[in-house]
């Protein structure tokens, strides 16, 4: 048993630093797809028809065409534009304009799905639409966008596997690395999957975790 | 203190209000009764102007709220985000489905909105709330969330937080069908406290009893008209219209075969 | 408009090849899902070891990457003397993988049918058998449909990993352009539109199926 797996026990912290760089990127892309996703979808409920227009051709272009494409072609057309862009960032930059689609579809649901009674009880109250939003509607929205919210945020870890077809270096890359020198592909790529695992595992464990309490206080 | 005059309310191409004027004096407990459909409760949500209506106004005070009449022109104009905001604090509103908001706390429910926008300072505010949680019988819950509460307790803590903007008019609609009927009790006594203490109030209910005992004066309302009004020993016993004495012999009669 | 016709009218039946194979591998994975997720649903709800196993399945195709799934298969089964073609492997991989997938849309399907139905339909003294067919999967194939067709654009968009170990899809066709015509833009265009068209008439079909099979809803 051990001596099948001699080649992962002596790879293994060549892999582990993998999984730092696959952690890495996607941390790096996480942020900026938040924040664009949440003004998307901010867009997406109050904009102007014109805007909510364009979201709409933006979130169908997205969502219909795989990743790989669109990082592939980027990988390849970012040196003709002349932009001096690391690789690292060029990922960054497709991943987290591809999942702040994803993202904005789901703060919108929460946003929507908060009950008018809400929105009436507070402006009742005489609260404006900002004091509405912000400490009424927003609360409640982010709990309950939460558990999916998580759920896309490992989906994109898993997505950073990708850019290893480009060429670039992360966990999947370093697995196949170690693969070419040791041929022996079923246990370092078991041993990448093990790691992935670990770390979407956990992820979803804390989404399920989101979602119980959500329900709680509703 | 209320002046309701000639509003006009679609749905797409069902008129649920067709011109309904209405006048409630300061101090006076109004009930408005009447089978479903008959616009009751959009009459109630267009008062503040939680429903928009293509004709008439509606006057709190003195002062317009929703639409005013432009003294140049002449015509409807609508009042601003701010204006409808600050007007809406003069009036307060109880909802058949409670609407706490779930995320905070009952003592946070009722301080939010005098902290925020009437700018009370916190220490009096919470005060104050304190004071309204005695006054409904729920002292001992400010720290509970709205999950942990029955509906009448709710519906309650909903009647305080309404009470905690010092409203001159307070609007209650169809408050306890949504209750129990153990529960039902709890929530009309804090109702009639409200009016001997002098509240205005604006009350759409099916509670048949509650209407004979606490009610200033009687509006039966049927198919987005008002079709009778009076006081409520007139008419129980002797009502003018038809259609009105119907719908009380009904239930008058709803145990009998 | 900024792109180059002549290459465009060569480079469109080249891609149509390799989509040719997308469609393929996409249409297979979704039939053998529908079977296979139903499959690992109904043991996972058996209870048991059945479940566990059913369970710790889901769990496992869910938290690791498609591509390394792929990578296994293909180059485990090679290194193990028994060499799989490339869409041999990938077919496998997607299955595999959207197999867990499927069952958890199925699971939520099951779950959402109210316990009432089983009871109303027992009292009636339906046998198993009548009671899922007639009462509980018409249900539950009603309610699946919309998660189902978003699984389906997902398979297709999937589909283009399988260009990492050289299947000819239309992704490793578009790869193989730009790198010979040094034309990205175009391909691109190109690869993109087809890819468009294919989720679009996935998301038709399932909207077309949603009207057909939800009745009452």
């Amino acid at each position: 048993m051990m001596k099948t797996f001699a080649p992962l026990l002596h790879s293994y912290w060549y892999l582990f630093r993998g999984a730092g760089m696959t952690l890495l990127m996607a941390a790096a892309s996480v942020v900026p797809a938040t924040l664009l996703g949440g003004a998307l979808a901010l867009v997406h409920v109050f904009g102007r028809r014109t805007a909510r227009s364009a979201l709409q051709v933006y979130l169908f272009v997205v969502r219909g065409i795989p990743l790989l494409v669109l990082l592939t072609f980027v990988y390849y057309l970012l040196p003709l534009t002349g932009i001096d862009l690391p690789p690292f960032w060029g990922v960054v930059v497709v991943m987290s304009l591809y999942y702040a689609a994803f993202m904005s579809e789901v703060f919108r649901a929460g946003i929507e799905s908060l009950p008018q009674a809400q929105w009436d009880a507070a402006r009742s109250l005489g609260m404006q639409r900002h004091l509405l939003l912000r400490i009424i509607i927003f609360p409640q929205a982010l709990r309950l966008a939460a558990p999916p919210f998580v759920s896309l945020c490992a989906n994109l870890v898993k997505a950073t596997s990708l850019v290893s077809i480009v060429g670039l270096w992360e966990l999947t890359m370093a697995s196949r690395e170690v693969v070419e020198r040791t041929l022996a592909p079923f246990q370092i790529f078991l041993g990448a999957a093990l790691i992935y695992f670990c770390i979407c595992y956990t992820m979803a464990l804390y989404g399920r975790f989101l979602e119980r309490r959500s329900l709680v206080g509703h | 203190m209320l002046a309701m005059t000639g509003v006009v309310k679609s749905f797409g191409t069902n008129q649920v209000l067709r011109g309904v004027s209405l006048s409630v004096a300061a101090g006076e407990a109004v009930v408005v009764i009447g089978p479903s459909g008959s616009g009751k409760t959009t009459l109630l949500r267009c008062i503040n102007l939680l429903e928009d209506y293509e004709q008439g106004t509606v006057t709190v005070d003195g002062m317009p709220i929703g639409y005013r009449i432009d003294p140049r022109g002449g015509q409807r104009v609508r009042m601003s985000e701010r204006e409808i905001a600050a007007a809406r604090e003069m009036i307060g509103i109880v909802f058949q489905s409670y609407n706490l908001f779930p995320h905070m706390t009952v003592l946070q429910n009722i301080v939010a909105a005098p902290i925020r926008v009437k700018g009370v300072p916190r220490a009096k505010a919470e005060a104050r709330a304190r004071d309204l949680l005695a006054l409904v019988g729920l002292s001992d819950k400010a720290q509970e969330y709205p999950v942990r509460l029955s509906g009448g307790q709710q519906q309650r803590v909903a009647i305080a937080r309404a009470l905690a903007m010092d409203p001159k008019l307070m609007l209650f609609d169809e408050v306890t069908s949504a209750l129990d009927p153990e529960l039902v009790g709890e929530v009309l006594a804090a109702m009639q406290q409200l009016a001997r203490d002098g509240m205005t109030m604006v009350v759409v209910t099916h509670e048949m009893s509650f209407a004979r005992d606490v009610a200033d004066r009687i509006v039966f309302m049927e198919g987005g008209v008002i079709v009778e009004e009076g006081q409520p020993e007139q008419m129980f016993a002797a009502p003018k219209t038809e259609r009105v004495r119907q719908f009380l012999k009904r239930y008058n009669d709803r145990y009998r075969i | 408009m900024p792109f180059d016709l002549h290459f465009i009218v060569r480079l469109i039946p080249a891609l149509l090849q390799g989509a040719e194979i997308t469609v393929a591998l996409a249409v297979l994975t979704v039939v053998i899902c529908l079977v296979w997720g139903l499959l690992v649903a109904l043991a996972q709800s058996r209870g048991g070891v059945l479940s566990w196993i059913a369970g710790g399945y889901i769990q496992a195709v869910r938290n690791t990457p498609l591509l390394i799934q792929l990578y296994i298969i293909y180059f485990g089964f090679a290194m193990a003397g028994f060499p799989l073609s490339g869409f041999l492997s990938g077919l496998l991989a997607l299955c595999i993988q959207n197999g867990g997938y499927v069952a958890e849309i199925y699971r939520g399907g099951l779950q959402s049918v109210s316990q009432r139905q089983y009871e109303a339909g027992r009292a009636l003294g339906m046998r198993r058998w009548t009671l899922y067919t007639v009462v509980i999967m018409p249900q539950v194939v009603a309610r699946v449909i919309p998660p189902m067709t978003n699984q389906a654009i997902s398979i297709i968009k999937d589909t283009s990993q399988v260009a990492a170990i050289a299947v000819m899809e239309m992704m490793k066709v578009a790869e193989v352009w730009v790198e010979s015509s040094a034309n990205t833009y175009d391909v691109f265009l190109g690869v993109a539109l087809i890819y468009l068209v294919l989720t679009s008439v996935a998301g038709l079909i399932g909207k077309v199926a949603e009207r057909q099979l939800a009745f009452a809803q």
